[in-house]
């Protein structure tokens, strides 16, 4: 049997009364991409952060290779690799600098330091610009180093915990090839985002939560096949309750503001009349794409991203 | 490890302009400001002080000194059983100066009345004390018959080490400053901790395998070297360019910049724990240091303060260093023995403010 790269076991997290993380099992194989995607809040953070063995579980295990994170912890950091949300860097050093002093923490001597630093830095086209201060670097060439500094001491498991906010197009698709050679090369990645387009271009599977649980777990095709399906999209003024809808029309029926989402299984035709039954008027019916928004929407109630952030622009290789 | 954090804040440190000019230039332009202060004298204070005096039963002139002594407003007389009992009671502190009125004290036949007081006090708060007693004394014994005539003559106690010559304004102002703008690292490590946190390398650190204790270790010791070079840089320059010197043992003044360092660095983790962003720290954390200075007396030494004020000055830790530092500079043969209350109140200050830190600290958040 394979011993997975990270396994969570009935993984929680509370502070006080609030629960930020209610229970999660996971297990990601080796060599896979997995997409943990999630609304703010959903407890993506917290969950990585605890497997990371950045903060302490208030109950649950984590085995990182098959070590226990809680009983052999300093084996078990050796074979993961962090790659933060901020950009975890030094800024007025240089990027070998940075390479340095995070490659000293993993008890890495100067010249495996220097040796692998070469090769990180290729990987994430910053050798040219190795002995500059950081803070002269763009957002994207940030980016790339705070990549590479997870990555210098050849981790096992590499988490990349929203690895392209705020970067260029170049610098993501510079980022998605390092993954996908990461990949290739064996490594296994845990990888947060909200970015759809992301997850769909690069991740083998995805987990999805949302309020502190892990709610769907599978491929992108099989939550899409089982979530998210061919759909309508039912505009209506007035007011019509989902559940008699469905029960009309036998149909499954969810209602978000004034729009019916709606997957019929008999027919278009049974559905209009079951929803102008209840008194409510139909101003517009849309074919609804069957894509991972819509299931996620479908499982969570709610859009990714709550904000007005624009979506990124689809990476090289994104399903269109 | 510890040496690569070490050379990593070296690197930051050098790259930041503010922190460079608060640690190393500031305390020279107040050495030099408070330097020229004190050269050109100070003001005495307007204080009622016990003075204590001791003179043999029925002596005229005892008798006088005693009762110009009670009717010169702002000293009260406190007489004491013998000379010798004067004088332990200037050695021990408890009173600022006392008076010796022998039997044979005559100052027309070359025998004046003794004034015991610490010659190695400052001149602003000895000389304005001299003054005035000589005064009293003068009025008490008759009027001067002629400028040759000497009724009051200063001698240090037994049990007080005895000053240098020629103390320069810079014997005092060199400490103070170096203390006041030493204890500034504290500002410095507090907000190294939440500037770790800010920009996640803090998270780097907690998910490398690396225990804990270590990575407060890593993120503190930089700090107690940079705090020693900073101390040693401003002693070499005040001693190098402005002529200070050390009367005491060199290996005590060590030892007591150590502990002052010390103490610097562990207020910098209770301040750390505190919590609150780096411009919150920058902020409050720089009055209470100033606050903290002044009352200790870096700015104006505590022997010009009025009494409470000085009994108040005890309860930071820079006056306990401030005290160290003036025997070592002003009183010859100073040796770690005498500083022993200096250094054993600041390792307590710097384990009350490590103990707080540490049980407040939080890792996660």
């Amino acid at each position: 049997m394979i011993t997975p790269a990270l396994q969570l076991r009935a993984l929680a997290k509370t502070y006080g009364e609030r629960t930020a993380v209610a229970g999660v099992d996971l297990d990601v194989a080796p060599g896979e991409i997995l997409g943990l995607l999630g609304p703010n809040g959903a407890g993506k953070t917290t969950t990585i952060s605890m497997a990371c063995g950045v903060v302490t579980p208030t109950r649950g295990e984590v085995m990182i290779g098959g070590l226990s994170l809680a009983r052999d912890p300093y084996g078990a950091k050796r074979r993961l690799g962090l790659v933060p949300q901020e950009l975890a860097l030094y800024e007025e050093l240089s990027a070998r600098a940075n390479l340095a002093y995070f490659g000293a923490l993993y008890g890495m001597s100067a010249a495996a330091i220097a040796t692998r630093g070469d090769w990180v830095l290729g990987v994430v086209g910053l050798a040219d610009r190795d002995r500059e201060p950081v803070k002269r670097f763009s957002g994207g060439m940030k980016r790339r180093l705070n990549l590479a500094c997870g990555l210098l001491h050849e981790p096992a498991l590499l988490v990349l915990d929203e690895p392209t906010v705020g970067v260029d197009p170049q610098s993501r698709n510079h980022i998605f090839e390092t993954v996908r050679a990461l990949r290739t090369a064996g490594m296994t990645i845990v990888y947060t985002t909200h970015y759809m387009e992301e997850v769909e271009a690069l991740c083998d599977r995805v987990a999805i939560m949302d309020a502190g649980k892990l709610i769907a777990l599978g491929t992108v095709r099989e939550l899409i096949a089982q979530h998210a399906g061919r759909g309508l999209a039912i505009e209506i003024a007035g007011d019509a309750a989902a559940a008699q809808v469905a029960a009309a029309a036998h149909a499954d029926v969810r209602r978000d503001g004034t729009t019916l989402h709606a997957t019929p299984h008999t027919g278009l035709g049974a559905l209009v009349t079951a929803i102008e039954a209840t008194g409510a008027t139909i101003t517009r019916i849309e074919s609804r794409q069957a894509t991972l928004e819509a299931a996620f929407l479908a499982l969570t109630g709610h859009a990714l991203r709550d904000d007005d952030a624009p979506a990124p622009p689809a990476p090289k290789g994104a399903t269109p | 490890m510890i040496a690569a954090a070490i050379w990593k804040d070296i690197q930051l440190l050098l790259r930041d302009r503010g922190t460079l000019i608060s640690l190393f230039v500031l305390p020279i332009v107040f050495i030099l400001a408070f330097g020229a202060m004190f050269s050109g004298g100070g003001t005495s204070p307007d204080v009622a002080r016990p003075i204590a005096i001791w003179h043999p039963s029925a002596s005229p002139p005892g008798d006088a000194v005693e009762r110009a002594l009670a009717a010169t407003p702002g000293f009260t007389p406190q007489p004491l059983a013998s000379a010798e009992a004067v004088r332990a009671a200037v050695a021990a502190g408890a009173v600022d100066a006392g008076l010796v009125i022998a039997a044979d004290t005559d100052p027309a036949r070359g025998h004046p009345v003794e004034l015991a007081i610490d010659l190695a006090a400052p001149i602003q708060a000895r000389a304005p004390l001299t003054g005035a007693l000589t005064a009293v004394v003068t009025r008490a014994l008759g009027a001067p018959a002629g400028p040759e005539l000497v009724y009051l003559e200063a001698r240090q106690p037994p049990g007080i080490r005895k000053p240098l010559p020629d103390i320069s304004g810079f014997q005092i102002t060199v400490p103070g400053n170096a203390v006041l703008f030493g204890f500034y690292i504290a500002l410095t490590v507090a907000m190294s901790f939440a500037g770790e946190r800010r920009t996640g390398t803090w998270r780097r650190l907690l998910a490398a395998p690396v225990p804990r204790w270590k990575v407060m270790l890593a993120t503190l010791v930089p700090y107690y070297v940079i705090g020693l070079v900073q101390l040693t840089f401003l002693f070499g320059l005040g001693a190098g360019v402005f002529g200070m010197r050390v009367a005491g043992s060199i290996p005590a003044l060590a030892v007591l910049s150590m502990c002052v360092v010390a103490c610097a660095v562990s207020l910098g983790l209770l301040f750390a724990s505190l919590g609150g962003t780096e411009k919150q720290l920058g902020s409050i954390g720089s009055v209470i240091l100033l606050v903290m200075g002044l009352l200790g007396g870096c700015m104006v030494p505590r022997l010009l303060m009025p009494e409470t004020m000085r009994s108040i000055g005890h309860i930071v830790p820079h006056s306990w260093a401030l005290d160290g530092y003036y025997d070592l500079l002003v009183r010859e043969g100073t040796g770690l023995a005498d500083i022993a209350p200096s250094v054993g109140a600041l390792a307590g200050f710097a384990a009350l403010f490590a103990l707080i830190g540490l049980r407040r600290f939080r890792f996660e958040t």
